[in-house]
């Protein structure tokens, strides 16, 4: 414990401080000046005393396009700095900007379809036999976070953080703390984590009642007068103006180095989100049973959802290579069981420059709820969604990483990727038009990045 | 001890260690070429036992032995014994005295066996008289001291060898060396990471901390050095008070609440060293010191 020093009053503090800083310079400078004269090198450059890395910093530009579909820019920046006692920060910031359009939920049908926009202000047309994409599908993504990691004692690595993003319609902030304990000479790392997130989504035109029909403008005046609910100037009957959910996440992990060349961990993470988790934008159709739509209602899922991950990983140094393979499993209540094979292969090159092939497999069941059209004669259920992301998919990915060292300390890499898509139907049978139509549509998309490290 | 250099594979390259000054030592060179690697260990060990056989006091065939043996008559000395010298003379007059390399002679007064035998006061004023660097004369090709003075370069050796051994093995390799030698290092540049070659990362050392728990303090480092000075085991102790072995020239006495260990980052080993001992002169003020001359330190109370 260090105790303060009184204050030398017939100093004033700025005049000692000034007098001090010339006294330091002259100590170092006379050291580097007697150093220099007893090994005959120039050691007169603090750059010299490289002990401790300074900032660190990586950055990336990332392109996401989905032909016909989403396109999204990413913009990256993370600093690291390290401090005495191997305390890091680490500090990121990244920005994304989406444009283009996503599926609405909507079945295809033979004719043509008009949909009203979230604000209710307009309207836009799907033309026959295609997949109906909302394309007013635009938002602006800032994310900043927060990391410090600092040891604790020998053998503990204590870490805390925060979060936040923000879109126009939604702010999520969080905060997550991690502990681990190395053993066994650190070949034994034993981990837990706590991560709490608060979501708030303010969606463009209030939050509708759930599986309500949405409204064209000339059917406004109806539902008025139909319905005790407010229905202000949009295309939806509101129950509230926004919602919000909260996260809460525990993570234990083992890890543990076999050999020289391997190293493995394991994970399970539990994973709690109580809340709004409807997505405020997507529709069901309800359609006859000639299978044309009659409405499009919102949908509704439950306000609760508890996941379990298994997530087991290995890394295996060959001569020239890694091989990097992991899988995870996860299952949640809402019945939706997911396994990804992920497998990197990088291949070291001459000088420090290196290429990593990228293999990754996904597949998942459909959730309880999803169904991809609600039939006319059918009792509403109390859940329903048509949003292909809960419902049954494959996906796989296929992609390659270049990486080269630019400067001594500077590295860039380039990495493209496909990814495909292939959403299937979890059992449905598609009654009169449906029959011919392809409700489960595939999607490609392609992946660029480029990053640089300094 | 037997003068051998062991050379051991590890992970990134070679470890070649060797005894010398009292320490073990390692040259840890990351580079696939064994023949090189040990070429590297060789240069290495041989700068540190030519150092050792040169200026260690414990020989009196060294330099020190003889200009010790020869006290109060001028001798002659070569250009490396000048420059040591005058390395100590300008250490000397940059810790306002408190950094002397006369200051061994205090040790017929002190034995720091951890056992309570306090010196008195007139054993001590004896010994005064023969303890002033001021009292030396230092010219490019002789030195002269009083009879009875004595000089040590227990505090700056070992440093000096590891800058010398480094520069030495700069002059051979590109690869990244880090040589350690008993706890006092410097390192060339950095490692390349072994999983991304592109990537460079930093020398992690655990400097062991001669204090009574054992302490170790894990430095990162990519190039420049770091020297650690410590109380170790050397002190005494007597109601309840504990002497340190850092003893203040100007007084005889030892300097009250240094840290007990004190490791400290700069460019040459040899500055490292230098700056350590002074901390440590300061005594209850080390840390404020070192952190008011801008210097990065860990220190353990």
């Amino acid at each position: 414990m260090q105790l303060n020093k009184p204050q030398n009053f017939t100093t004033p503090l700025a005049k000692q401080s000034k007098t001090q800083t010339s006294n330091n310079r002259a100590l170092k400078g006379l050291l580097t000046t007697a150093a220099c004269a007893l090994l005959g090198v120039n050691s007169n450059s603090e750059a010299n005393t490289n002990v401790l890395a300074d900032w660190k910093f990586d950055t990336a530009l990332m392109f996401y396009n989905e032909p016909s579909r989403v396109s999204a820019s990413e913009a990256i920046i993370a600093g690291t700095k390290t401090f005495n006692n191997d305390q890091i920060l680490n500090l990121k910031v990244t920005v994304d900007a989406l444009t283009g359009a996503s599926a609405n939920g909507a079945v295809t049908q033979p004719n043509p379809q008009t949909f009203t926009s979230p604000s209710g202000e307009k309207n836009y047309q799907v033309k026959a036999n295609t997949t109906p994409l909302d394309n007013t599908f635009k938002d602006f993504r800032l994310q900043a976070n927060a990391q410090w990691t600092q040891p604790l004692g020998n053998d503990y690595t204590w870490s805390v953080g925060s979060n936040l993003s923000k879109e126009y319609d939604y702010l999520s902030v969080g905060a997550n703390t991690n502990i681990a304990k190395d053993f066994n000479k650190k070949n034994t790392t034993l981990s837990a984590g706590l991560a709490l997130n608060y979501d708030v989504i303010n969606p463009v035109g209030g939050i509708a009642k759930p599986l309500t029909p949405m409204l064209y403008p000339n059917q406004f005046a109806r539902s008025v007068s139909s319905d005790d609910n407010e229905a202000d100037s949009n295309n939806k009957i509101t129950i509230a103006d926004s919602d919000h959910k909260t996260t809460a996440d525990l993570l234990f992990g083992v890890t543990q180095v076999i050999n020289r060349r391997m190293i493995m961990q394991f994970n399970y993470s539990l994973s709690q989100v109580d809340g709004y988790l409807t997505d405020p934008y997507k529709f069901l159709s309800r359609v006859n049973n000639t299978g044309l739509t009659q409405q499009y209602l919102y949908e509704n899922r439950p306000n609760s959802r508890t996941k379990h991950a298994f997530f087991a990983q290995t890394k295996y140094h060959l001569n020239n290579s890694i091989i990097d393979a992991s899988y995870r499993y996860m299952t949640d209540d809402w019945h939706i069981n997911s396994h990804t094979v992920d497998l990197h292969y990088r291949i070291n090159l001459s000088k420090g420059s290196y290429i990593e092939p990228h293999v990754r497999y996904y597949t998942q069941t459909a959730a309880d709820f999803y169904q991809p059209f609600i039939q006319e004669e059918a009792v509403l259920p109390e859940f329903a969604s048509a949003d292909y992301r809960v419902g049954k998919m494959d996906a796989y990915t296929l992609g390659v990483k270049y990486g080269m060292p630019v400067t001594s300390g500077q590295s860039m890499a380039f990495r493209v990727e496909y990814y495909h898509q292939t959403p299937k139907n979890a059992g449905f049978t598609q009654p009169g038009v449906l029959a011919k139509q392809n409700i489960y549509e595939n999607i490609d998309a392609v992946i660029a990045q480029v990053s640089y490290s300094f | 001890m037997k003068r051998t250099v062991k050379c051991q594979t590890r992970e990134a390259g070679f470890l070649l260690s060797f005894y010398a000054m009292a320490s073990p030592c390692e040259v840890l060179v990351d580079c696939e070429n064994e023949q090189h690697a040990k070429q590297l260990g060789q240069i290495a060990a041989f700068e540190a036992w030519r150092i050792e056989d040169k200026y260690s006091r414990y020989q009196q065939k060294s330099i020190c032995g003889q200009l010790n043996l020869n006290a109060g008559k001028p001798c002659k000395i070569d250009q490396e014994t000048y420059l040591l010298l005058k390395f100590s003379d300008e250490c000397f007059m940059m810790s306002d005295q408190l950094f002397d390399i006369t200051s061994g002679v205090l040790r017929k007064a002190w034995r720091f066996d951890g056992s309570d035998n306090i010196p008195s006061q007139t054993q001590i004023k004896a010994l005064l008289p023969f303890i002033g660097w001021q009292k030396t004369t230092l010219t490019e090709h002789s030195f002269l001291m009083k009879k009875g003075m004595e000089i040590d370069f227990g505090g700056l050796g070992k440093e000096y060898a590891v800058d010398r051994a480094l520069q030495l093995i700069n002059e051979q390799t590109e690869c990244p060396v880090l040589i350690n030698f008993g706890g006092d290092l410097a390192a060339n540049k950095a490692r390349k990471d072994q999983q991304n070659k592109q990537l460079s990362q930093p020398w992690q050392v655990g400097v062991d901390h001669p204090s009574f728990d054992k302490q170790q303090v894990i430095v990162s480092m990519t190039s420049g050095a770091v020297a650690t000075s410590g109380d170790a085991n050397r002190y005494l102790l007597k109601n309840g008070k504990r002497y340190s072995h850092i003893l203040n020239v100007k007084t005889g006495w030892p300097v009250e609440k240094p840290p007990s260990a004190i490791t400290v980052a700069a460019p040459q080993c040899i500055q490292a060293g230098f700056l350590s001992t002074l901390a440590l002169l300061q005594g209850e003020n080390a840390e404020q010191f070192l952190t008011e001359q801008e210097i990065k330190f860990w220190a353990i109370r």
